[in-house]
């Protein structure tokens, strides 16, 4: 049986780590990127990927939620987690149909997000 | 005549401008004025008396006797020529007189003939009109040594009368400044950001000072350019929010580098701004204070004040304004450091959310053998329960947290909103308290969903607390848990490391009392505000 695959992209290597342990353990295919540069590479190379679920603060310049704003245009089909340690910046929409987790967050919810829209 | 002119323009000028100081010019009549002129009037045996003040371009009665007109034009005044010597004039016939044989009040059916008229003397010696006698046939003989003895009396008393009356009024303009001051901090204060604090100032400046724009603005490094945001305007008048360089307005720069007040009271008489005029008249400027404000010994914003009209800008709104500024730039001052807190905390609390997901993920990593998964929830459920109540204290900046938020915090990460009331009073805990109560609440919680009143479909929490008085001045909170509609009660048979965490209570030393009712549990925490505002 083909797994769903998913794109974790986060910074710090513990944490991406530690996310992508609890998405595989789930059953997905799980695949990683460090910044929003190589996920969007990532992105281009693998168009079956079902679901990214990415850290708003990362180096490289491009944030998770312009990451985001990236791939609902060029790949509208593709559904899209945020996480972060801050509160979502004030002044920025909350794109449709993007749940958002505040950083430390608990398994079962994102889990539960992550098997909701891949499926 | 020989022109009394060291500087004729000068003293011209100087009493222009002490007759705006006074705030008279075009004021209604008033008793004590009028009672001056009758008693000149009666006392010379004359058919007409004034009280007449010498603007730039005309004269103004401010009491007359048996005149009908209320000014004239500045050539045709009598009481003009040698003003400055601040003497008695008396000329026995006008017909006759080279300064006063053309004039139409003279030539005309007015029919002047003989004047006399003694000088109005401020304390600061500024000649400002005088108090005249005039006969309608010639007094060869002039007037009795006696009469002008009260002639000068008489209009000793008339400055002494303009003074107090100068006085009497700043007096109700100091009350109003004081007002609009207070009125300043309340707005500083319950302003949300600089832009709305200066704009609020600018306007209740404006409206005391009947000006037609008020406002503030930054000062560039090398004081050559102002940056207006938002300025108040009265109606009619435009805004010059926008860039503006000073040099296109005249000599402004120095003053307001040295940190003083700029003061222009006519736009068109002074000489820093006399060569620069459209640029003023363009925003309608015809008189303005600039107040700078400074920081570090440097000029660093302006506090500005435009008037359409010539004013004379007496020193209390001088100081008013600069009260203003001062109070303006405090609270511009204060809200920069607290955004700059805001900005650090929030930082601090960005990290601590990244090294608290961190130890998630390590714990998970760590605890990956542990067959127990119930207990690594448990620890990750704990951890995240902190991580919300560090979220309800950076609220308010780290100093404290409203229980309600708090618990609030707690719930959203835990679920069940709708099946659990809050109810009581704000309540600011200290952020030892708040982590703890963070932590009961998360632990009472859990109890609940696993064995209480969450655990079925329709068992419900209500959380309740409320200050008790106990005579003394050490009150008490008290908060109570309480559940209904779940399963029938027991009480556990061992105390988890959960229970632990509850007994300890809201500043680590108890006051938590639990009771498994059969109808549902509860529990009691209690502190006293004493000790919880030392946590």
């Amino acid at each position: 049986m083909i797994k769903p695959v998913v794109l974790v992209v986060e910074d710090e290597p513990l944490v991406r780590l530690f996310a992508t342990d609890m998405i595989e353990e789930a059953g997905f295919e799980v695949l990683q990127a460090p910044n929003a540069t190589e996920a969007m590479a990532t992105m281009e190379d693998r168009r079956d990927i079902r679901v990214v679920f990415t850290d708003v603060d990362m180096p490289g310049g491009i944030n998770g939620i312009r990451l985001a704003a990236c791939i609902r245009a060029r790949w509208p089909a593709v559904q899209i987690i945020v996480t972060s340690g801050r509160p979502w910046p004030p002044n920025e929409p909350i794109p449709e149909n993007v749940p958002f987790f505040p950083k430390p967050y608990r398994q079962d919810r994102v889990l539960d997000a992550v098997k909701r829209m891949a499926a | 005549m020989i022109p009394n002119s060291a500087m004729p323009d000068g003293a011209a000028h100087l009493r222009a401008r002490a007759l705006a100081d006074l705030m008279v010019l075009d004021t209604p009549e008033e008793q004590a004025f009028d009672d001056l002129v009758f008693v000149a009037a009666k006392a010379c045996a004359v058919p007409i008396a004034l009280i007449t003040l010498l603007d730039t371009e005309r004269q103004w009665f401010k009491a007359r006797f048996g005149l009908d007109v209320c000014e004239t034009e500045i050539g045709q005044s009598v009481c003009q020529i040698d003003i400055d010597r601040a003497d008695l004039l008396e000329i026995v016939d006008l017909t006759i007189d080279g300064r006063t044989k053309a004039n139409p009040l003279v030539t005309g059916d007015r029919h002047f003939r003989a004047y006399a008229g003694a000088p109005l003397v401020l304390r600061s010696g500024i000649v400002v009109g005088r108090l005249c006698v005039i006969d309608t046939i010639p007094r060869p003989q002039g007037l009795s040594e006696m009469e002008k003895g009260m002639l000068q009396a008489l209009a000793r008393l008339a400055s002494e009368n303009l003074e107090l009356r100068r006085i009497a009024h700043s007096s109700e303009r100091m009350t109003a400044f004081q007002t609009a001051l207070v009125e300043i901090g309340e707005t500083i204060r319950d302003s949300r950001d600089t832009e709305q604090m200066a704009f609020a100032t600018a306007g209740i400046v404006g409206r005391v000072l009947v000006a037609d724009r008020a406002g503030f603005a930054s000062v560039d490094e090398a004081v050559e350019a102002i940056e207006v945001e938002t300025d108040w305007t009265a109606p009619g008048t435009v805004s010059i929010a926008g860039r503006h360089r000073l040099d296109a307005y005249g000599d402004l720069r120095e003053p307001l580098a040295h940190g003083e007040p700029l003061v222009v009271w006519d736009a068109l008489a002074d000489q820093r701004t006399l060569h620069n005029l459209q640029s003023a008249m363009r925003i309608g400027v015809r008189s303005l204070v600039n107040m700078p404000v400074r920081e570090n010994g440097k000029t660093v914003a302006v506090f500005f004040v435009h008037s359409a009209h010539p004013r004379s800008w007496p020193a209390e709104e001088i100081a008013f304004l600069r009260s203003a500024a001062d109070r303006l730039e405090a609270g511009v001052a204060q809200q920069r450091v607290e955004q700059q807190q805001r900005i650090v905390n929030g930082e601090i609390a960005h990290r601590l959310k990244n090294t608290l997901t961190m130890v998630q993920a390590i714990a998970n990593q760590t605890l990956r053998q542990v067959t127990d998964r119930e207990a690594v929830y448990a620890f990750e459920r704990r951890l995240i329960a902190l991580s919300a109540a560090h979220d309800a204290l950076l609220d308010l900046n780290w100093t404290q947290a409203d229980l309600r938020t708090v618990a609030s915090t707690v719930l959203d990460t835990v679920g069940f909103a709708d099946r659990f009331t809050m109810n009581g009073p704000p309540v600011a805990l200290r952020p030892q308290a708040a982590l703890s109560f963070s932590l009961i609440v998360h632990e009472l919680l859990t109890n609940a969903c696993k064995y209480g009143a969450l655990s079925n479909d329709d068992g419900g929490v209500s959380l309740t607390w409320r200050i008790v008085e106990s005579g003394v001045d050490d009150d008490l909170l008290v908060i109570r848990w309480h559940e209904s509609g779940g399963p029938p009660v027991t009480a556990p048979a061992r105390r988890g490391f959960g229970s632990k965490l509850i007994s300890i209570g809201l500043v680590g030393t108890g006051g938590v009392s639990l009771r498994y009712e059969r109808s549902g549990f509860s529990a009691d925490l209690q502190a006293s505000l004493r000790s919880l505002a030392r946590a």
